[in-house]
């Protein structure tokens, strides 16, 4: 999907064009929309049958560029996605353009040089971002091909593109698209949130240099407005202390807090603070280790929708000791960690 | 509300939406609104509607209305509830089903 579309089912459209309250120029408007999607779902499903088929087959695409394409475009406040196209995004004088365009190159070069990960889809996939969307827009998201960041309102957040791990974050929902393809709910959807918040903030401390001692853990720091600072919150999540008074968002810290039906960005705070207990326990820096083992779990198995996060625990486990047979010191780690949220 | 929104001419029926009140409530987002600090509250009556965002919020609680495609991880989902002569429903839907003018109804907010 490229555009956040209202969608009317067909019946509904049709009868409203029936309507002879309705003036002439919307109904034929509707009539025609009917028609535009219905031509939208015959390319949608032609689109899901060929991905079908050529992953069953593993046929490799032709030409796999070395490193993605980086695109910037300009919502001018609309909520119509892509937006318009930035000739030269990494000149520009637009600070969200120019800082979208320069993180996200970095969190390719993060996934290419640790993890040897080509783009979020491992094949070179071109990373679109679209800036200035919507109007006091307090989110960013990724829409299943490209990310979007809104400006703030100015008082409870700032421009979402200034936080990196926000950025990484967003970038991190593409690669479980491609890889665990995680859903978004239940035990899996707090799974998904947490492994973008792991990479997210993995990212921002490769990318400041940090260890996991240095680094503070907060996600969403800088996107922070002065409204919601005033009022004591200087993040939206902190990896290392979940429930936090200073988080916007805090969260369980031990499993048997998280309650069916959940928000995910609540749930996720149980394995993120697995992971901060983890890193921290092996030292260095996050992605060196405890990071590895994490793509791996991501990215090396079948995708599993549904996967609870006992069995995600257990997976990391299983990789320490295989990655790592020669430092039993890195399975206790996980272990250790997994059992502090008790997991 | 009975359920069958619409008459045989296919329009909503004015005068039973003239006392509805729409409730709209914005959740998650990477933020995670409708948690315990942040809120986005709205109100918006649904005779102000046009006729055909009145027929949007009568599909979405019919359950006629799908999106696309699966919702935006941190996207905005809408909690969008109605009150009628005492009777009150909701539904939860993303925020490329939910009519336009409801979106911009809700306000951002610490609780």
């Amino acid at each position: 999907m490229t555009c956040q579309c209202q969608i009317i089912p067909d019946d509904v459209l049709k009868r409203l064009a029936r309507d002879k309250t309705i003036p002439d120029a919307e109904r034929k408007a509707l009539l025609d929309t009917a028609a535009v999607g219905a031509e939208i779902r015959k390319l949608r499903d032609q689109a899901a049958s060929l991905s079908r088929l050529t992953m069953a087959m593993a046929l490799d695409p032709v030409s796999v560029p070395p490193a993605p394409a980086i695109t910037v475009n300009d919502c001018h406040h609309g909520q119509v996605l892509p937006g318009t196209p930035i000739a030269k995004p990494d000149s520009s004088s637009d600070k969200s353009v120019k800082g979208a365009f320069n993180e996200t190159k970095a969190v390719a070069d993060f996934y290419q040089s640790i993890f040897g990960r080509n783009s979020i889809d491992g094949q070179g996939m071109t990373l679109g971002s679209s800036v200035h969307y919507g109007r006091n827009y307090n989110n960013a998201f990724w829409n299943g091909s490209r990310m979007a960041y809104g400006d703030g309102d100015g008082n409870l957040f700032v421009d979402f593109t200034g936080s990196t791990d926000v950025i990484a974050h967003e970038l991190t929902h593409g690669v479980t698209q491609y890889s665990l393809q995680l859903d978004y709910a239940d035990e899996a959807g707090g799974l998904n949130e947490s492994l973008s918040d792991c990479f997210g903030s993995m990212f921002r401390q490769w990318r400041a240099k940090q260890d996991v001692h240095a680094a503070d853990w907060l996600i969403g720091k800088e996107i922070m407005g002065p409204g919601a600072r005033a009022k004591g919150f200087i993040c939206l999540r902190d990896m290392a202390d979940p429930g936090a008074k200073h988080c916007l968002a805090p969260q369980p810290a031990t499993y048997g807090k998280i309650k069916p039906g959940m928000d995910p960005h609540y749930s996720s705070g149980v394995p993120n603070l697995a992971f901060c207990n983890i890193a921290k326990s092996i030292g260095g820096n996050s992605w060196e280790v405890a990071g590895r083992i994490w793509y791996q779990a991501m990215t090396a198995f079948k995708p599993s929708p549904h996967m609870r996060m006992r069995t995600f625990a257990n997976r990391t486990r299983s990789l320490a000791k295989k990655m790592f047979a020669a430092d039993r010191s890195v399975f206790m780690a996980v272990n250790d960690g997994w059992k502090s949220v008790g997991l | 509300m009975d359920g069958s929104p619409l008459d045989c001419s296919g329009t909503v029926t004015a005068e039973r939406n003239a006392s509805v009140i729409l409730k709209i409530e914005r959740l998650g987002g990477i933020a995670g609104f409708g948690g315990p600090n942040l809120k986005s509250e709205g109100e918006y009556a649904l005779a102000d509607l046009s006729a055909a965002d009145q027929e949007r919020v009568e599909a979405l609680f019919a359950g006629r209305t799908k999106s696309r495609s699966r919702p935006p991880a941190d996207g905005f989902r809408y909690r969008i509830t109605r009150s009628s002569n005492g009777a009150v429903q909701s539904v939860e839907v993303p925020e490329d089903l939910v009519p336009q003018p409801l979106i911009a109804s809700v306000k951002d907010s610490l609780r």
